[in-house]
C-alpha cells in the first residue's frame, strides 16, 4: 500500500464484452461495455460515477458486486481477488442499492424477510434476524410494523429505504448504489440522499455512487469519474473536477446540468445529434464524433491514457 | 390578452380519489408555461383533460375549458378528433409509446397530414422532410423510410415534436418529454423546443417534475400539489421568492453544484404525498409542511400579489398568519 | 361479472373435490353391486323413474348416481395426479432453461419441440395398448405427456423474473442457486404455473375420458364418465340420459376447471401489476 492508503477497490485492466445477436441470421456484435479500466477506491470514500446511458456505469456496477465476471482484468476487494471469492465472504463486504424500488424488493416477500435474508444467508438464527431487522428499520428511518408488510404496500422513498437496510444489514465495507435516486421524486430524493450520507458516516462505508446527474453526484462523492463507452474519460477529486472541467465532455455534461435559476436560459449543447453506441466504438479518441474540439488528431488516434482522457487536456484547448 | 387556453376550476377524479380539485391555468400565445409537481399530484390528467383523453372512468368537470376562445368543454368526441394534432397537439415522455412500432416514421406523419389537412401524397412528403429538418434531423429523407426502433431516445424524441407541429397547432402539450433523455441530449431537445416556439408563436403547456427544466424555460409555472395548484406567478418571481411551503421546501431539495458545502444536508420534505378523497378540507400539504398549525385544517385563503403571483396557503406575504 | 365467473369456477371445483374425497360416504348404492332385474332405470325425473335410484340405473342394474360419484373420484384424481407429475416435469425443464440460458436453453427448447412434435392421443393409445390398461398407467401415460404448457409458460416466466433486480439482490446477498431459484424465482412465477395447472387438469380428464371411451383407459368395472358414456352409447338413441348424464357432468367439471383457471389469471395477474 503506497501511502498507508488502504484500497478496498482495486480494479486492474477491467473489461467486459457481451456478444450481442441482432437477429436470426446476423453475426453476432460485440458490445464493449468496459474497455480496460483500472481505477481504486479508497477505503472510507465516495466515488461517484457520471455517464449517460450506454456508457457501461451499471455494467461496472455489477462487475463490482461479482454479479457479473469480468472477460478480462483484476478485480480486488478488501485486498482479496474477487474471483473465487467465496459468496458469503463477499455479500459480507460489498452489498448493492439498485434504480427501481419496484422490482428491488421481492413483492411475494415481506419486508422483514427481504431486509434478514443477507444475514439469513450468513446462517443467523431467526431471533437474532428479526432484532437486526427492527435496528435496520429505526436506522432508515421506518416504523417498525413494515416488516410485516409487502412491497406493493410501500412507496417509492419506503422501499429505497428497506432496500438501504437489507445491504446495510451485514455491515458490508461497500456499498455500491447504482442510480438509487432516478426513480423518486425530488423532495424524496433529498431524503434518501440525507440519509446515504448519515449512514455513511455512521457504517464507515465506502461508497460507490453511480448516476446520470452530475449535481447529484457533486452533492455526495469526493472523487469523480466520468465515464463514457466504458471508460473513465476524467476522473479527479470532486472539488477539481466542478471547478475545473478538463475533459470536453465533463464540460458538457457539467454543462447540461440545469440548476432552478431561472436568469440562466438554456446551456448550449454542440454535440451533435450522435448517440454513443457500445457496438461500434469509434477509432482514435472515442468521443471525437460528438466533439466540438475534435481535429484529425482525435480521429485517427487514441488519447494518452490518464486522469483526463483526451488530446488537448494537458493544454487546457477550448475550455 | 392571447389566450390560447384557458381553464377555470377543473375538477378530475377517479372512483373516491379527488386527482384534481380545482384548476385554474391559462397559457398564452408564445408562453411556456409549467406545470410542476411530484408524482401524483395531477399534473398529468390535467393536461390530458385538455385534451379529453381520460380514461373513461374518471369524473371530469370545469368551470371553463376555452381553446383559442371557443368553450371545448362541449365540444363531442369528433369535434375533439378533428382538433387533436391539428390545433392542439400533444408529445409525451416515451416516443415509443406514441410512435407505432408497425408503421415506418413516413407513413405515421404523412397519415397525420392526410387526416387533417386532405394533402396529396407528394405534398405531404415534402412537408414532412421540410418539418424533419427544422426540427434537426439529419438526413431526412432517409429518416422517412425508417421505423421507430432504429432510431435514438433523442431523435425519436425529436421525430414525435416534429410529427406534433405538423399542422402548425396553436398549442403544444409537452407531458415529461425530456425525462426519459439523458441530460446532454434533454438540453439539446429544450433548446430546440424553445427555438421553435419562439419561431411558431405556440403557446407551450409542459408538464414535468424537474423544477431545474422549469427555471430554464418557463415563462410561468404553476406548482402543483394534491390536485390543486399551490403557487403560480412568472417564473423569475417565484424562483426568486417562493412563498409557499412546499415551492420553498421543493427548491431546497434540489442538489445544486457548489451550493451546499461538502457533507452539508438538502433541505427535504419528510412524509409522503397524500390520497385526498371527497370531503377533504384544509390544506392538503399540512402533514408534510414545517410551518404547519392547527388552523391549516381550514379552507386555504388565496394572496395575490403583483404580475399575477398567487398562492394557496394560511400565512400570509408577509409570513403572518392571514386568519382566513 | 369476473368474480362472478372465479367463485362459480371455485364453487364446481370445490363441489367436484368434496365427491371426489367423499365418495365412499355419500354414494348410496354399491356402484359395483349389480340388478340384472332393475336395468336402465330411468332417473326420477323421467316416467319409470324411482326414487331408489334417483338417476336410475345402466345396463347391469348399477346405481347410476353411486356411479357418477366414484367417477368424479376417478376424474379429479387422474387430473390432480398428472398435474402433479407434468406439473414437476415442465416446471424442472422450463425453470432450468430460463435461469442458466445459452446451451441449456437449446436442449430444453429442443426437448420441447420434440414433445410438440408427438401426437398426444396417438401416442396415449399406443402406450395404453401396448402396456394394458389400468388407472395408474393413463395418469402415467398423459403426465409424461403434457408438460410443453408448464415448461413454455415457466421457461418465459423465469427468464422475465431473472432480470429484475431484486434477484441481483439475492445474488449480493450471498444466496447460493439453488436459494435464489427456490427463494426468489419460484414463488414469483407460481402464479403462472397455477393457471396452466387448471387448464393441464381441464385437458388430462378429457383426455381420460376419450380414452375410456375407447376402452383403453380405466379398466371396468371402474366408473370413469368417459367409459360410462361409452359403456351407454349403443343405447343412445333409446336413452339418452345414459350418456347425457355423464357428458353434462363432464362439461360442468371441465366448465368449472375452466373458469376458475380464467379467474385466477385475472385475479393474480392484476395483484402483481398492482
Amino acid at each position: 500500500m503506497v501511502g498507508g492508503m488502504n484500497h478496498v477497490i482495486e480494479a486492474i485492466g477491467l473489461s467486459q464484452v457481451f456478444r450481442q445477436r441482432q437477429g436470426l441470421f446476423a453475426s453476432a456484435r460485440q458490445v464493449m461495455a468496459v474497455d480496460d479500466l483500472s481505477f481504486r477506491v479508497a477505503e472510507g470514500s465516495a466515488l461517484g460515477i457520471v455517464g449517460e446511458s450506454g456508457c457501461g456505469k451499471s455494467t461496472l456496477a455489477r462487475m463490482l458486486l461479482g454479479l457479473l465476471p469480468a472477460s478480462a482484468g483484476t478485480l480486488r476487494i478488501g485486498g482479496a481477488d474477487l474471483r473465487g471469492m467465496d459468496r458469503r465472504a463477499r455479500a459480507r463486504l460489498i452489498q448493492p442499492v439498485f434504480q427501481d424500488p419496484m422490482s428491488s424488493l421481492n413483492p411475494r416477500r415481506r419486508i422483514g424477510a427481504t431486509i434478514a435474508l443477507p444475514l439469513r444467508v450468513q446462517g443467523t438464527g431467526r431471533a437474532e434476524c428479526r432484532r437486526a431487522v427492527a435496528r435496520m428499520l429505526e436506522e432508515v428511518g421506518l416504523a417498525p410494523e413494515i416488516a410485516a408488510r409487502f412491497p406493493n404496500q410501500l412507496s417509492g422513498g419506503q422501499r429505497q429505504r428497506v432496500a438501504i437496510a437489507r445491504a446495510l444489514i451485514v455491515n458490508p465495507r461497500i456499498l455500491i448504489c447504482d442510480e438509487p435516486t432516478s426513480a423518486l421524486d425530488v423532495s424524496v430524493q433529498a431524503q434518501i440522499l440525507n440519509l446515504l450520507m448519515d449512514l455513511r458516516a455512521r457504517f464507515k462505508l465506502t461508497l460507490v455512487f453511480i448516476s446520470h446527474n452530475l449535481a447529484v453526484v457533486e452533492h455526495i462523492a469526493d472523487e469523480v469519474a466520468v465515464m463514457y463507452l466504458g471508460r473513465f474519460v476524467e476522473h479527479s477529486a470532486n472539488a477539481e473536477i466542478f471547478a475545473a472541467p478538463r475533459h470536453p465532455y465533463t464540460r458538457a455534461l457539467l454543462a447540461s446540468v440545469l440548476t432552478p435559476e431561472p436568469g440562466l436560459g438554456l446551456p448550449e449543447m454542440p454535440l451533435g445529434e450522435g448517440s454513443p453506441d457500445p457496438t461500434n466504438i469509434p477509432p482514435g479518441c472515442r468521443f471525437h464524433p460528438r466533439c466540438p474540439l475534435a481535429t484529425e488528431l482525435c480521429r485517427n488516434q487514441a488519447p494518452p491514457r490518464g486522469a483526463v482522457e483526451c488530446h488537448f487536456a494537458a493544454s487546457g484547448a477550448g475550455a | 390578452m392571447n389566450a390560447v387556453l384557458e381553464i377555470e376550476d377543473l375538477r378530475i377524479g377517479f372512483g373516491p380519489l379527488e386527482a384534481v380539485r380545482g384548476i385554474d391555468l391559462v397559457v398564452e400565445r408564445g408562453q411556456t408555461h409549467c406545470l410542476v409537481g411530484e408524482s401524483g399530484c395531477g399534473k398529468s390528467v390535467s393536461a390530458l383533460s385538455v385534451l379529453r383523453l381520460l380514461p373513461k372512468r374518471a369524473r371530469f368537470s370545469a368551470a371553463r375549458l376555452a381553446f383559442e376562445g371557443n368553450d371545448i368543454a362541449g365540444l363531442g368526441e369528433r369535434g375533439m378528433a378533428r382538433l387533436r394534432g391539428d390545433r392542439m397537439a400533444m408529445i409525451f415522455q416515451e416516443p415509443m409509446t406514441s410512435l407505432n412500432p408497425a408503421y415506418t416514421i413516413g407513413s405515421q406523419m404523412i397519415e397525420v397530414l392526410r387526416r387533417h389537412r386532405g394533402a396529396s401524397r407528394a405534398a405531404a412528403v415534402d412537408r414532412c422532410i421540410a418539418m424533419l429538418e427544422r426540427v434537426g434531423v439529419t438526413a431526412p429523407a432517409m429518416r422517412l423510410g425508417q421505423f421507430p426502433h432504429q432510431l435514438s431516445g433523442g431523435l425519436r424524441q425529436r421525430v414525435m415534436i416534429a410529427t406534433a407541429l405538423l399542422c402548425e397547432p396553436a398549442l403544444l402539450i409537452a407531458d415529461e418529454p425530456t425525462t426519459a433523455l439523458d441530460v446532454t441530449v434533454q438540453a439539446q431537445f429544450l433548446r430546440l423546443l424553445a427555438d421553435i416556439q419562439r419561431q411558431m408563436g405556440l403557446a407551450v403547456l409542459l408538464i414535468t417534475h424537474d423544477l431545474g427544466v422549469v427555471a430554464r424555460v418557463a415563462d410561468r409555472v404553476s406548482v402543483m400539489y394534491a390536485g390543486r395548484i399551490v403557487e403560480h406567478g412568472a417564473t423569475g418571481a417565484v424562483f426568486a421568492a417562493p412563498r409557499h411551503p412546499y415551492t420553498r421546501g421543493l427548491l431546497a431539495s434540489i442538489p445544486v453544484p457548489g451550493k451546499i458545502p461538502p457533507g452539508g444536508r438538502l433541505g427535504s420534505i419528510p412524509g409522503i404525498v397524500p390520497r385526498i378523497g371527497a370531503g377533504f378540507a384544509g390544506c392538503a400539504f399540512r402533514a408534510r409542511c414545517a410551518v404547519a398549525m392547527p388552523a391549516c385544517a381550514a379552507p386555504v385563503p388565496e394572496h395575490r400579489l403583483a404580475d399575477g403571483h398567487r398562492f394557496a396557503c394560511h400565512l400570509g406575504p408577509d409570513g403572518a398568519w392571514s386568519g382566513a | 361479472m369476473r368474480r362472478a365467473a372465479l367463485s362459480l369456477g371455485a364453487a364446481i371445483v370445490a363441489f367436484a373435490a368434496i365427491l371426489a374425497i367423499f365418495a365412499p360416504l355419500l354414494m348410496p348404492h354399491d356402484p359395483f353391486a349389480q340388478d340384472l332385474t332393475h336395468r336402465y332405470t330411468p332417473p326420477f325425473w323421467l316416467p319409470g323413474g324411482s326414487s331408489a335410484h334417483w338417476l336410475g340405473t345402466d345396463g347391469l342394474g348399477r346405481d347410476y348416481l353411486s356411479r357418477l360419484i366414484l367417477g368424479a373420484r376417478i376424474s379429479m384424481l387422474i387430473g390432480v395426479s398428472t398435474v402433479i407429475l407434468s406439473g414437476i416435469i415442465g416446471t424442472t425443464l422450463g425453470v432450468l432453461g430460463g435461469y442458466f440460458g445459452g446451451r441449456t436453453d437449446a436442449v430444453v427448447m429442443f426437448i420441447i419441440s420434440c414433445r410438440l412434435a408427438i401426437p398426444v392421443i396417438l401416442v396415449a393409445l399406443t402406450t395404453v395398448f401396448m402396456v394394458g390398461s389400468g388407472l395408474w398407467v393413463v395418469v402415467l401415460t398423459i403426465g409424461l405427456l403434457l408438460w410443453e404448457r408448464f415448461a413454455i409458460v415457466a421457461r418465459a416466466a423465469t427468464r422475465q423474473v431473472s432480470g429484475l433486480d431484486y434477484i441481483a439482490a439475492a445474488w449480493a446477498a450471498g444466496c447460493s442457486r439453488t436459494r435464489v431459484i427456490l427463494g426468489e424465482i419460484l414463488p414469483n412465477i407460481a402464479h403462472h404455473l397455477l393457471v396452466i395447472a387448471t387448464i393441464d387438469m381441464a385437458i388430462a380428464i378429457l383426455l381420460e375420458a376419450a380414452l375410456s371411451f375407447l376402452g383403453l383407459g380405466v379398466p371396468p368395472p371402474l366408473p370413469s364418465w368417459g367409459l360410462m358414456i361409452s359403456e351407454g352409447k349403443d343405447y343412445m338413441f333409446f336413452k339418452p340420459w345414459v350418456i347425457e348424464i355423464p357428458g353434462i357432468a363432464l362439461l360442468i367439471l371441465v366448465l368449472g376447471i375452466n373458469l376458475l383457471g380464467d379467474g385466477l389469471r385475472d385475479r393474480l395477474g392484476a395483484r402483481t401489476e398492482q
